[in-house]
């Protein structure tokens, strides 16, 4: 038993040094002095404990405005794409209609093309559309790296759904509609809550999008508002910048806190053999 | 953090007037303001992109300042502050697409990037220009296309660049005085480096501090990026005898500036780590507010002169520019010339204790240059300051090899890479060749 | 008729706001554009020029480093966790959900908290290093070319391992137990019966972690632009980074367009292994 938890808390410890340290860090940071930051005797340690930065986080900048609307796109961005994944995915699989085939290859294709000089070119389609600024206008900005993703992983996932639970509905009178409502959806919820998950961290981080085709400080996100009004020319606002990273993490790791197990389950579904 | 407070803030803009009044710098403030030749839209509304200031009082006072045209003109103005490396691919994603704010403050060469989007500033240069002392000669290189031939943006000032030090190490190695010229200064810093307490120069990617040293020893030793003409300059015997002055500096430095980022030099001086490096009044300021034990052996000084006897100092110089796109051009005229007029600016130069230092020659005149000899030098900076490029034509192919950190690079290679200083330079006319070529 | 309603709304949001600027972009490598003027027709000449251009073959070679550097040490690292997780202990959904916060954190605030601990002054790990007597003085992590270039790749490894953890995690969960009970019975030890079963089985699950992950690696922009914007002396450029400070800052969008479009050859070649993957089943 003893050698058992040897080998299993062994390797855990290393691995939370390694993952875990920058977290440490932050939290270090958030709550050190500035002077103290720069000299002390022990950086892992904390002799003057300050709330300060914490506070002047959340009454002197937007933060709680940019995390609300951080908040609102990866909701929102998460909602729209795992349902369009979800229709998109039942099409393709279930009703090989022409040229379904073709569908899911350019699907795959999309993921390839990074966003880092996509964004002049889709910065004159948003203008003409009059996107610029709104804060709606990255949800379906986001859905395009989203959907790819989360199609693929329900095409794995509903494809490992037994045939016959439809063919039995069908039997029964049932539309494809119908089929796809209240026969698949129940049995793909772990698969959708996987797919949610993941779109919701890739949302949540989003950064030169934000960046880009949002302007006013009322509409930034936290990645984008952090970085923009927190570091001032060549100084760093560090106890600011760290407090608002470890809060900026927390919906997160709520999320995965609670929902982890669908999400491995959700994964391990859509890549049964 | 302890900031101006109003009081204060209020008594110091109050000196600033009542001395240019006396002074006589600038004739007839209020007349200026009615007699503005640059009437707003009816029903304008401005959008202005700038860089988040340094300092705070800088974004305060400035907000402020708005306030007070809006209330004076009832054109609202929505201010939209980013970090500053930020300001430059949002104001070119603007240019691209025809959209965007109104007015951007940006950095160095950005408006030369497209010249044809922007509105001619020549007539509010002239306005402003004829009540302030005129403009400085680094406003006209960074803000006159010479392939348009208009003013294409309206030259606002630089983040000065000069030499942070501790008094009381630089005397241990000798110095009382800060040296006069590069040699002595090189001098100190090995006896500074002897004590234990090296110096400080970037040499990474650091879009301000890098740029900013490696520009200054080149120019002051007669290095010349390209010919007025926009041919290659840079492989020549001044640029070796800078190359070996800065390798010569690199052996006094702390180890690690090959990856410093523009916030390094600031905190490794604040934490005490190194006696001497080149910055803007930021680290000045921020010791002023928060490291008290340190700030009285803090000073400063203008960078000393090279075996070309002149200042040859690199500045972050800030301009700003109209989009043709705008609905509003004259509003945003209005705006510009309104907040670089004396009651504006003086408290804003004021309220940062010189952060900014004005292209207008009469803002020298401002009692907070005297107030703390520290401050004095950062009035100085724009004396004999050269453009980035030089002794280049200013524009696209300068603001590539900038960007591209063509210069740092050099200086790199032969300090931290132990390359030969003909290589290096070989190397970097190379690169300049194809960018000079291409831009 | 249904399938093609169904697929309407993906199909709109990729072609209208992925595929057409795509094109715009494949187009724009194509001509003289320069941020604000659209430019002429030059065939091939943009790829020409950064195929000439030692800077280019640098940040492609280092960009391919990167990635396949990365995604080994991702895989060994996040196979390794994977299978630390996929047993019963104490406190295991903790572990789980604790273990993936590197991939949760916004990237571009770690990579900041990365940057200070990597700093050549203030570095907590060079301090470490120091108290524990293994180094003398503070390492110097982005100072240096190479230094600086597996600097990156540990952050990068640090920030993806936990993708791929969760991912084998979902794979080790698929594999029946009964495998492993019927090479037990055969005799077999537990590193063979991993390479036999678990390996094996784990095939499809790691052409799609790594292909996802390679083309997320090759086309990563945020970490190394926060760390060390392609320095020291260009030794740390990947295509992402140096697309950007042609095409935004330097205005050269024709030139900036190439540079971006030229991974895709990568990683097309990446993507046609998912493909296949995901028609095999």
């Amino acid at each position: 038993m003893r050698l058992r938890g040897l080998r299993i808390y062994g390797p855990l410890t290393l691995y939370g040094i390694f993952l875990l340290l920058p977290f440490y860090w932050m939290l270090l940071t958030t709550f050190k002095s500035r002077e103290e930051l720069l000299n002390t005797a022990n950086p892992f340690w904390i002799y003057h404990f300050t709330f300060s930065h914490v506070i002047e986080l959340l009454t002197q900048t937007a933060y709680l405005q940019w995390f609300a609307n951080t908040l609102f796109v990866s909701v929102a961005s998460t909602v729209v794409s795992v349902f369009i994944s979800y229709i998109t995915a039942y099409a393709i699989i279930r009703l090989r209609f022409p040229g379904s085939e073709v569908v899911s290859t350019v699907i795959f294709l999309a993921y390839i093309v990074p966003p880092a000089i996509l964004f002049i070119p889709l910065a004159t389609i948003i203008i003409q559309l009059h996107w610029f600024d709104k804060l709606w206008a990255l949800v379906p900005i986001y859905a395009t790296f989203l959907v790819p993703f989360c199609t693929w992983l329900l095409i794995g996932f509903l494809k490992n759904i037994p045939r016959e639970l439809e063919e039995a509905a069908r039997v029964d009178g049932a539309s494809n509609l119908a089929i796809l409502w209240r026969i698949i959806f129940p049995i793909a919820v772990p698969g959708l809550i996987s797919a949610a998950i993941f779109s919701f961290t890739l949302s949540w981080n989003e950064y030169l999008y934000a960046l880009v085709y949002m302007s006013s400080s009322g509409n930034k996100t936290v990645s984008v508002g952090m970085t923009t009004e927190l570091i001032r020319g060549d100084v760093f606002q560090w106890g600011q910048l760290m407090a608002g990273a470890l809060i900026g993490v927390l919906p997160a790791i709520l999320v995965y806190f609670f929902f982890v197990e669908y999400y491995v389950a959700g994964l391990s579904g859509s890549v049964k053999e | 953090m302890k900031h101006l407070d109003r009081r204060e803030f209020l008594a110091t803009s109050a000196a600033g007037i009542g001395a240019a009044a006396l002074t006589g710098a600038f004739p007839s403030l209020a007349s200026a303001a009615d007699a503005s030749p640059f009437k707003p839209e009816k029903d304008a509304k401005l959008e202005l992109l700038r860089w988040s200031g340094f300092v705070k009082a800088d974004d305060t006072i400035w907000a402020e300042n708005t306030k007070k045209f809006t209330a004076a003109t009832g054109v609202p103005v929505q201010i939209q502050s980013l970090n500053w490396p930020d300001v430059t691919p949002k104001a070119a994603l603007a240019a691209q697409v025809g959209s965007g704010p109104d007015i951007v403050m940006g950095w160095n060469d950005d408006p030369f990037v497209y010249p044809d989007k922007l509105v001619d500033m020549t007539d509010v240069v002239e306005n402003l220009g004829k009540a302030h002392g005129g403009w400085y000669d680094n406003a006209r290189s960074y803000c006159f296309d010479q392939d348009v031939k208009r003013w294409v943006a309206l030259p606002v000032g630089v983040t000065g660049n000069a030499l942070n030090y501790r008094k009381s190490w630089a005397r241990e190695a000798g110095f009382n005085e800060f040296p006069k010229d590069l040699d002595g200064m090189l001098k100190m810093a090995r006896g500074m480096k002897k004590n234990g307490h090296p110096t400080g120069f970037a040499l990474g990617h650091a879009v301000g501090d890098a740029n900013s040293w490696t520009h200054w020893i080149l120019w002051a030793f007669g290095g010349k990026q390209a010919n007025p003409d926009n041919s290659i300059a840079i492989n020549s015997p001044e640029t070796n005898g800078a190359l070996q002055y800065g390798k010569a500096l690199y052996e006094t430095m702390i180890d690690g500036v090959s990856g410093w980022t523009d916030a390094s030099n600031n905190q490794a001086f604040l934490a005490g780590k190194i006696g001497l490096t080149m910055n803007g009044i930021s680290i000045w300021y921020v010791a002023k507010e928060q490291f008290p034990a340190i700030f009285p052996d803090c000073a400063n000084a203008i960078p000393p002169y090279g075996p070309v006897k002149t200042h040859t100092i690199a500045n972050n110089f800030t301009s700003a520019y109209v989009f043709k796109y705008s609905k509003y051009p004259n509003a945003a005229k209005d705006y510009l010339r309104f907040m670089l007029d004396q009651a504006q600016a003086g408290p804003w130069v004021t309220g940062m204790l010189g952060y900014v230092t004005p292209a207008l020659k009469g803002y020298a005149d401002l009692p907070i240059w005297t107030q703390d000899p520290n401050i004095t030098p950062y009035r100085d900076v724009m004396q004999g300051a050269k453009y980035d490029g030089y002794n280049g034509k200013p524009g696209k192919a300068a603001a590539q090899a900038l960007d591209e950190f063509v210069l740092v690079d050099m200086f790199a290679d032969v300090c931290v890479n132990n390359m030969a200083p003909k290589d290096a330079m070989r190397k970097a006319e190379t690169r300049l060749n194809t960018i000079y070529k291409r831009a | 008729m249904l399938g093609y309603l169904l697929i309407a709304p993906a199909a709109i949001i990729l072609l209208g706001l992925l595929a057409y600027p795509l094109v715009l972009g494949v187009w724009l490598s194509l001509t003289s554009a320069t941020l604000g003027k659209a430019g002429e027709f030059v065939g091939l000449q943009n790829y020409a020029t950064i195929l000439a251009d030692p800077i280019f073959r640098g940040a492609a070679a280092y960009s391919v480093f990167y990635t396949v550097c990365s995604e080994v040490g991702k895989l060994v690292l996040g196979l390794a966790l994977a299978l630390v997780l996929n047993q019963q202990f104490r406190g295991y959904r903790a572990a789980r959900a604790l273990m993936l916060l590197p991939w949760v954190a916004p990237t571009v605030l770690s990579a900041l908290a990365w940057l200070w601990l990597l700093d050549p002054q203030f570095s907590a790990l060079s301090w470490l290093l120091v108290q524990l007597h293994l180094v003398h003085s503070n390492v110097d992590f982005l100072g240096h070319p190479w230094p600086a270039r597996f600097s990156l790749i540990v952050v990068n490894i640090w920030r993806g391992l936990p993708y791929f953890a969760i991912g084998y995690l979902a794979g080790l969960q698929s594999i029946s137990k009964d495998l492993y009970e019927a090479a037990a019975i055969d005799g077999a030890d537990g590193w063979q019966a991993f390479r036999r079963i678990t390996w094996p089985l784990l095939a499809p699950i790691t052409t799609i972690l790594v292909a996802f992950s390679s083309i997320f690696t090759l086309t990563d922009f945020q970490l190394i632009w926060t760390i060390t914007r392609g320095g020291p002396t260009d030794a740390t450029q990947v295509f992402t980074t140096l697309a950007y400070q042609r095409a935004i800052s330097g205005g050269q969008l024709g030139e900036g367009a190439a540079i971006a479009i030229s991974p895709i050859v990568f990683m097309v070649v990446l993507a046609f292994f998912v493909v296949r993957s995901v028609r095999e089943k």
